[in-house]
């Protein structure tokens, strides 16, 4: 529920979707931003991958970029991950090559945004293919405590935990948001030096997460 | 009957998996899932849970979808039925028309209102006008939903396109429903004349008759309605119009009375213990049939037959009357719509109904009585949704001009003040209008809620930031003018404004839709959520207010009492005093007559000196008796229409006495509601086409009947009856014979333009095949190009034959219909035919061709066959095609250009050549700067355009481009692959250079590359070579782009903007919109597009009659991006320079090489991007370090980080845990 009197502007996200090809990242996308209201989804209008959510009563309009059918032009990767603020790492929990590619992806996306901090969330979709599981839950527990990125397990075909990840996801860009503009803050008021500032930002973890289904 | 039974016990039997499911997604989330919002608002709610397949799935969404709607929110019914007589005391006021109700009439609802008065149209005489809900109880049982949603489609269709859709009529679609929906409604038992049923009732036998004598007379109707088309007669159109529509009524009520009668036949077979009292009904005497055209002789049995069983519902009655019809079923009382048996239904029905109503109140009608506002009624624009449309678009008005005024650079502050007055007063009115919406059903806010809130967070934005900005101008003093900075701001919190609210009015024209459009009185002007700024404070206490849970209920209750200006809204929630006057206008429902009320009645309600009198006299006897049996057992009933009439304010208007009036004239009702039939309402209703498309037909055809308008000649039933019955005889074969063909049109779905968007294979064979008309290029196209994504070919062929077969069995369409089936397999064979897939069919085709083809179509079984034997030996299709016509239309690429247009000679100068030469022979390789920039964009063009013309459809098809690394579209992957490798390229040869100027002009070169390619409109090479600029591993050369000049810099980001991939690619969305070929779309935009068409839409839809059909429209979307792609596969009209074709692809293969080599290629660019101009003192991390020899994949920027958490991430990565 917003509070009543401090008025806030609407924020906006580009978050990017990113994963091997096969994981089911764009049906994870299609899941998320298909409206209900719409009988057929038509993709090629301009606000295909726009949404609006609420996080913590705040508004925020999330523009998903999915390299979804694209991930052959590699030149363009970059441009894509440039114009990111929040990522989506997918994996298939029944493709372990899809699980170690991450690494390379998330290893790019710090190297564009020179940030080691920029919000990311872990997804291994295709919870539903249990059977066929070929990345051990814990491993890929794991591998989210090093990146300090929560982890969940989501299924694009029943629809479980996907709103949840790009919530999730949201709601640190929201945070962070807070956390700079608050700094800002003290800056002014304190006088603090930039330097204190940020490697007060730098030792602060993120608070850790992880998600079962 | 048989709905009302699986209704309920449907959503019962689902309610336990939703209950699972929710607790699961619970249980599993992080989220905050309980945020109202979060889950309910922005995603449909979590699918039943499992892994099953697609189709499964499916299933289980559309039947938790309906159980929503049942549960959730109300359903609008199209089509009631009245179960009490109603007799107005005015049927026609000075502005209203009311209609007298006989039990049993069935009625085409077009709104209600919300003081439970329904703008509907009688279907038993087209008569239109305002009707007591409470009098009647939705009509659709599944027997009769095929032929009712027909009857909606063509009431639509007929009113909407008045006169002007010669394209609609032209192909008959409209009838094809009606005709589907009464053989839909035959085919269990009666569908020949021969079936044993239908022979052995006489009855059900004339019933039957009659009904299809009418369908015949709608038939020839419309045949003439094809001729007045044609001869441009739009007088005669119209008024041919009005009598189909009235012919389609008729059929309806035929139906109707069909099925009442069809269920009393049925009911002896079903053991009762009826058999018990049955002697006593011997007594009866055979009622005789009457006239079809004597219809209206039947209404005063019928009225007091239908008052008799009103309120009954219980075993002991049912039994009775189950025997009575035991007694009778050898003379059944067709042709009056409320027999014995009727009321039987109606008994089960009510005492269904009633404790439904007690689970689900909402389901029912009574939910539409919830607020009540004055009404003078008859004035359109009362619709919410038309109120709702107009608020809106006075709010756009304001915002707009407002935005506008914000381009200026400066403006008064007066000026600005009175602009967010003026918006911010209109919104609010927008927002009243909304909080109507969500008062008038309470089950909706939910829906609604966070839309509104965030409509008016934004609305307030606007009113602070003004506030804000006048505040601080106050302190300047002297500036009377608003400084452009803060023009920024208020421009960002105007189209805020527009967005949110944009979003908000869907979201509620889509609750209208569902719960039904209904009116609502508006104080003109005067109402609305203040947002003045003066009243600031007031708004927000108002919005303290608003989001207290207790009150979440009544929004509107709270939002209106607290402000001052509006003073309509009632809300019952809130029990809100309800104001006198208001009430005193309003049109209070008639109570529902009392049980005991037809026994008096019945000496006055019968008065017609009809020709069956004499026979219905002892049945009233009878009836009676049974009445009394009913009275016994009134208190155990639930007061069906007492729970509607309670929820409304009673003591304050005294309830009108139908019973004083009842039956008392039948007759001169039926003439005066005849006459009093709204032919306006044809006018009424184009407005809909100015209405955004979201709306649905079901709030749309809410118009409001137009008493005003005189009734032009239409020709009146009666009419219509004395000339029906003269050629009927003749006509009933002719209808018969179509009626009997063997069809699966009722399996199609058709969207509001009339394409089909989904449908059994049996159907769309049928569609591919229909022997009425051309069938539509688009989808036989689209047909041909995607059926192996939703059917085998075996399949296919299968479906095919059985096409041929079963259209042998009605003799006049059999022949164009064959020829049309062996069109699609030669059309197949000929252009369509993929060996590796569609082997399997051959043989099948081949026996068909040599036996069922050769006996009817000798000559073309042997061109099947002699097709059949080349296709398997000629590789590729044996006719050239165009696999979509829609994009080429049959045209070749030299239709662009005239083909005497000189080719352009290429730009190269000897020395040119001779380096090529040259390097050919072994001599030194040129470099990028060696060629003008205009001949490399050409010849990248021209090798681009041939990899993008060789790009095949069925490569596009179900992202195969993505699977198994691209096997299944080799052609897309070259091209990709090209795309990619040019990036590269780009990358490359700056990088090579170790001189900031050299590297400079390298940029500078690539820029006046890519602006030749977006001159020749090469998007793809354009993107490769802006995205390799701006790669950052280039960007960062902030040495090299200083010596850049900001002229190039400037045309580089000019070229960037057209490419850009943001907002959807809408710039280049907008280049390629009508851009004529020669021109090279960026291949990636349709991957993706197609991508998402794949994943965004399900395979299967299920049809209004519950079917699991095809998702036609899925294929639909995919062939028109294919279709479009292929619009622009036509080769530009350049020279080839081979040599630099040549030296430019090893270029490419050089740079491609080095990947090979193992590394990244873009990880290596950023090495030696490094390696260049390292990374400034300043900044923090990346100290540059040497490279670490031989990274591996999963460690490959590992070295150049020394942060610890990355070092840790590998190695979790690679040591097991």
């Amino acid at each position: 529920m917003p509070s009543r009197f401090t008025y806030q502007p609407v924020r906006e996200y580009h978050v990017v979707v990113l994963g091997a090809g096969g994981v089911g990242k764009s049906c994870l996308t299609a899941q998320f931003v298909h409206n209900e209201w719409i009988e057929s989804y038509d993709p090629t209008i301009e606000d295909s991958y726009r949404t609006q959510v609420t996080v913590d009563g705040r508004q925020v309009v999330l523009e998903i970029l999915d390299t979804a059918g694209t991930d052959q032009f590699v030149a363009m990767r970059d441009l894509f991950l440039k114009s990111g603020q929040g990522f989506l790492l997918v994996f298939s929990i029944a493709s372990r090559s899809s699980f170690d590619e991450l690494a390379t992806l998330r290893e790019e996306i710090l190297r564009i945004k020179d940030d080691d901090t920029v919000p990311i969330v872990m997804v291994g979709n295709k919870a539903d293919l249990e059977d066929q599981r070929a990345v051990d839950r814990a491993r890929a527990f794991g591998v989210s405590r090093s990146w300090n990125a929560p982890y969940y397990e989501s299924s694009a075909r029943t629809r479980t935990n996907v709103d949840e990840v790009f919530i999730d996801l949201c709601r640190q860009l929201c945070r962070r948001e807070d956390k700079l503009e608050e700094q800002a803050r003290d800056e002014l008021g304190q006088k603090m030096s930039d330097e204190a500032a940020k490697k007060r930002r730098r030792r602060r973890r993120r608070k850790e997460k992880c998600v079962i289904l | 009957m048989a709905m009302l039974n699986s209704q309920p016990a449907r959503s019962s039997l689902q309610v336990a998996p939703l209950a699972i499911q929710k607790t699961r997604s619970n249980g599993s989330s992080v989220a905050d899932s309980s945020d109202p919002y979060s889950q309910s608002q922005i995603t449909p709610p979590a699918t039943p849970n499992g892994s099953q397949e697609d189709l499964y799935t499916q299933a289980q969404e559309h039947v938790q979808m309906e159980i929503e709607m049942a549960n959730e929110p109300p359903v609008f019914h199209n089509f009631l039925r009245a179960f009490y007589p109603f007799q107005p005391e005015n049927i026609v006021n000075d502005s209203t028309v009311t209609l007298p109700l006989n039990e049993g009439d069935v009625v085409l609802v077009h709104s209600i209102h919300t003081n439970g008065w329904a703008d509907g149209t009688l279907l038993v005489n087209g008569a239109r006008g305002w009707l007591p809900t409470n009098y009647c109880e939705a009509y659709d049982p599944d027997e009769m939903r095929s032929l009712l949603k027909a009857l909606l489609n063509f009431w639509d269709m007929m009113r909407a396109t008045c006169g002007n859709d010669s394209e609609m009529f032209g192909n008959q679609e409209f009838m094809k429903g009606i005709i589907a929906g009464v053989r839909y409604l035959l085919r269990t038992h009666c569908l020949t004349r021969e079936s044993p049923l239908v022979q052995q009732y006489d009855g059900l036998r004339r019933n039957r008759k009659s009904l299809l004598s009418e369908l015949s007379c709608l038939v020839k109707t419309a045949r003439r309605l094809h001729d007045a088309q044609r001869m441009g007669n739009v007088e005669e159109v119209n008024e041919v119009v009005d009598e189909m529509i009235l012919r389609a009524f008729k059929i309806v009520t035929k139906g109707v009375r069909f099925l009442d009668v069809l269920e009393e036949e049925r009911r002896p077979l079903v053991p009762t213990i009826a058999a018990i009292t049955a002697a006593e009904d011997n007594q009866v005497p055979p009622t005789p049939p009457a006239e079809s055209s004597n219809f209206a002789a039947g209404y005063g049995p019928a009225a007091d037959a239908g008052s008799r069983a009103e309120d009954d519902g219980e075993t002991a009655e049912r039994a009775q009357y189950a025997a009575s019809d035991v007694a009778r079923s050898l003379t059944p009382a067709e042709n009056r719509l409320s027999s014995v048996c009727t009321q039987n239904t109606n008994a089960r029905r009510l005492s269904q109904v009633g404790p439904l109503q007690i689970h689900r109140p909402s389901s029912t009608l009574s939910h539409r009585l919830s607020i009540a506002g004055p009404s003078p009624l008859a004035h359109s624009q009362n619709l919410v949704s038309e109120k709702l449309n107009a608020c809106h678009d006075i709010f756009l008005s304001h915002l707009g001009s407002f935005i506008g005024r914000l381009h200026l650079q400066s403006q008064s502050r007066p000026s600005l003040a009175r602009a967010v007055k003026q918006s911010a007063t209109s919104g609010g009115q927008l927002l009243v209008v909304v909080d109507v919406v969500c008062t008038h059903n309470a089950a909706v806010i939910d829906v609604l809620e966070q839309s509104r809130a965030a409509m008016y967070d934004r609305i307030q934005e606007l009113v602070h930031t003004a506030r804000d900005i006048l505040a601080n101008a106050t302190l300047d003093m002297e500036e009377d003018v608003i400084v452009p900075q803060d023009n920024g701001r208020l421009l960002g919190a105007a189209t805020g404004c527009v967005k949110a609210t944009g979003e908000c009015v869907a979201k509620t024209k889509w609750v209208i839709e569902r719960i039904g459009d209904f009116e609502f009185e508006f104080d003109n002007g005067s109402l609305g959520v203040n947002f003045d700024l003066s009243a600031l404070t007031l708004v927000r206490e108002e919005k303290d207010s608003k989001y207290c849970p207790s009150e979440s209920a009544s929004i509107a209750g709270s939002t209106v009492s607290e402000t001052p200006t509006a003073s309509t809204a009632i809300s019952v929630t809130s029990s809100a005093p309800v104001p006198s006057v208001v009430l005193s206008i309003d049109k209070p429902l008639p109570d529902v007559p009392q049980v005991t009320s037809p026994i008096t009645e019945q000496p006055v309600s019968h008065p017609l000196p009809s020709d069956s009198r004499p026979q219905s006299l002892p049945m009233r006897d009878r009836a009676s008796s049974v009445v009394q049996t009913a009275s016994y057992n009134r208190a155990d009933l639930p007061p069906l229409p007492r729970i509607s009439t309670a929820s409304l304010p009673m003591d304050t208007y005294s309830p009108l006495e139908p019973s004083s009036t009842n039956g008392s004239d039948f007759r001169s009702f039926r003439s005066e509601s005849m006459t009093a039939s709204s032919s306006g309402s044809g006018s009424t209703y184009l407005s809909r086409h100015s209405e955004s498309s979201i709306l649905s037909q079901t709030s749309t055809r809410a118009t409001t009947p137009d008493s005003t308008q005189a009734p032009r000649n239409q020709p009146s039933f009666s009419d219509l009856s004395t000339t029906e019955t003269t050629s009927q005889a003749e006509e009933v074969d002719d209808v018969e014979s179509r009626l009997i063909e063997k069809t699966f049109a009722h399996e199609l779905v058709f969207n509001k333009e009339g394409q089909v968007t989904g449908g059994s294979l049996p159907a769309l064979v049928e569609r591919l095949t229909t022997h009425e008309s051309t069938p539509d290029a688009m989808f036989v196209s689209t047909f041909y190009l995607t059926f192996r994504l939703f059917c085998t070919p075996t399949a296919l062929t299968q479906a095919l034959v059985e096409r041929f077969d079963y259209v042998g069995e009605s003799s006049t369409i059999a022949a164009p219909v064959r020829l049309r089936t062996y069109n699609v397999f030669k059309g197949w064979l000929e252009s369509h035919w993929r060996e590796e897939t569609d082997r399997e069919a051959l043989d099948l085709i081949k026996e068909f061709a040599q036996v069922k083809l050769a006996a009817i179509l000798p000559s073309a079984a042997k061109r099947l066959l002699d097709l059949a034997e080349k296709v398997s030996v000629v590789d590729g299709a044996l006719v050239p095609r165009f696999v979509s016509s829609m994009g080429k239309s049959g045209a070749t690429g030299t239709h662009y250009i005239p083909a005497e247009t000189p080719v352009p000679a290429p730009a190269m100068t000897r020395s040119q050549t001779n380096a090529l030469t040259a390097w050919k022979a072994g001599g030194s390789c040129p470099s990028i700067l060696d060629f003008d920039p205009l001949e490399i964009a050409r010849q990248l063009t021209i090798k681009q355009m041939s990899l993008f013309c060789s790009i095949l459809p069925e490569e596009l098809l179900g992202s195969k481009w993505t699977k198994l690394a691209g096997v299944g579209a080799p052609n897309v992957k070259a091209m990709s692959a090209f795309t990619t490798g040019l990036s590269n390229l780009v990358a490359d040869t700056i990088l090579q250079y170790d001189e900031v100027k050299k590297r400079a002009l390298v940029i500078k070169h690539w820029i006046k590359i890519a602006s030749q390619c977006s001159s020749l409109h090469n998007y793809d090479a354009l993107m490769a070579i802006t995205c390799a600029l701006t790669d950052t591993s280039i960007k960062r050369l902030k040495m090299t782009w200083d010596t850049v000049s900001v002229r190039r810099k400037e045309m580089l980001k000019s070229l960037q903007s057209t490419v850009d991939f943001n907002q959807n690619y809408k710039a280049l969305r907008a280049r390629l919109h009508d851009r004529v070929p020669p021109c090279l779309p960026f291949l990636g935009m349709f991957l993706t597009d197609l991508t998402f068409v794949d994943v965004g839409n399900p395979a299967t839809k299920t049809s209004d009659t519950g079917l699991v059909v095809i998702n036609f429209d899925k294929h639909t979307r995919t062939a028109k991006s294919i279709g479009e792609l292929q619009r622009f596969q036509i080769p530009y009209r350049l020279t080839e320079v081979a040599d630099l074709q040549e030296w430019l692809s090893s270029q490419i293969d050089r740079v491609r090489e080095k990947d090979k080599a193992g590394a990244n290629t873009q990880a290596s660019h950023y090495r030696k991007s490094l390696l260049l101009e390292p990374r400034e003192v300043q900044q923090l991390r990346t100290p540059v370090e040497p490279p670490t020899p031989a990274v591996t994949g999963s460690g490959m920027f590992a070295w150049m980080r020394s942060n610890s958490g990355t070092t840790t991430a590998t190695q979790s990565l690679s040591a097991p845990l």
